[in-house]
């Protein structure tokens, strides 16, 4: 072996090598390469710990009987973000609910901000362009980002 | 060690310092393990997806902080095991069918399968570094050798307008320069290659 691999060898693990990287789709890199647009800032990171399209039970029950077509939950150490999305609107609660901005921001690099009232609750209209995260900061100090959301 | 190869840490400390093209490097590097581990899980596309954002986010969070950032591998494997096993969590959850636990779903894959997702990953990472240091003639006809279905080297010749029996001296040439690379010749050293190359075509079909 310390002659290393011979050309045979050398050739079948370059095929894989070049096929490990040319199997992943073009948007699993980019967006690994766009996360880099956190880097310094210092926020903390919600991540998605409901989903109501994943949950059998939520879309058998509730989405006759009302307008909401998702709900989502992200959750920090600190926070937990419940979004509600309509056929117009983006409806969140955030808790403790907190004064403050929230602005949505998608890959493209867009944003829009909307306040957050003293009861912790938002509304945006329209729904910005999918996906896209929410960042969410308070006069306090508060500094919170979600994860990417895909409508 | 793995002479020019193992900069990974000098890539951290320079997306650490604000540089995009290191941060880049290191997806390109190693987005291919975090993908074969989230496979490993067998996740779908979307929960891929939501595993692959937050392990990113989290580097780009600790990259000032990695306490080994020569061991980013390891570290990247961990916590994409981690947030596949959150994933997978916050599925069963919201099944009503199933059981609503809250210890961690068993791990789908072992410590020592892991560890060769890592072995792997440096190697074809040090693989892809070599083939773009070759020159463009080479990487023509490396291209062309590894393609699959494999094309004919009548074929080869026709496109490259080189004869057929310059193709085999050609290749052995390309495939030297490419096993004398600055990033494969130190990672090759001690290296031994995985049984799964080794065997390639072979075993399988007993």
């Amino acid at each position: 072996m310390r002659d290393g691999w011979d050309d045979d060898q050398l050739l079948a693990a370059l095929g894989e090598a070049m096929k490990a990287r040319e199997t992943l789709p073009a948007q699993f890199i980019e967006a690994a390469k766009n996360a880099y647009a956190w880097h310094n800032i210092d926020a903390e990171l919600a991540q998605l710990t409901y989903d109501s399209s994943r949950d059998e039970s939520w879309s058998a029950a509730v989405r006759s009987e009302t307008a909401s077509i998702r709900a989502l939950t992200f959750t920090s150490a600190h926070f937990a973000i419940e979004l509600e999305v309509t056929e117009d609107f983006l409806l969140g609660q955030i808790m403790p609910p907190r004064e403050g901005t929230i602005e949505a921001q998608t890959r493209a690099g867009a944003t829009t901000a909307t306040p957050v009232d003293e009861i912790g609750f938002f509304s945006m209209e329209p729904i910005p362009a999918s996906p896209f995260r929410l960042h969410y900061r308070t006069a306090e100090g508060t500094d919170l980002v979600t994860g990417w959301i895909t409508l | 060690m793995r002479g020019d190869y193992s900069s990974v840490a000098l890539l951290v400390a320079r997306a650490a310092d604000g540089d995009q093209a290191a941060w880049n490097e290191i997806v390109e590097r190693y987005a291919p393990l975090v993908w074969s581990i989230c496979i490993r899980y067998r996740l779908s596309s979307h929960d891929i997806e939501d595993v692959s954002q937050s392990v990113w986010l989290l580097l780009v969070e600790h990259l000032g902080n990695l306490r080994e950032p020569a061991a980013l591998p390891g570290w990247l494997a961990t916590t994409t095991q981690h947030e596949c096993q959150r994933v997978l969590r916050a599925a069963r959850r919201y099944d009503r069918f199933g059981p609503v636990p809250d210890e961690l779903p068993p791990p789908l894959a072992d410590d020592t399968v892991i560890e060769q997702e890592i072995i792997t990953a440096e190697r074809n990472a040090a693989l892809r570094a070599a083939f773009g240091e070759l020159a463009p003639r080479c990487r023509e006809l490396l291209s062309m050798l590894i393609t699959d279905p494999p094309l004919s080297y009548a074929k080869i010749s026709a496109t490259l307008q080189i004869p057929v029996g310059s193709i085999g001296p050609q290749r052995a040439r390309c495939l030297e320069r490419l096993r004398n690379s600055r990033s494969l010749s130190a990672f090759i050293d001690g290296e031994t290659m995985p049984a799964h190359v080794r065997a390639s075509g072979g075993e399988t079909g007993a």
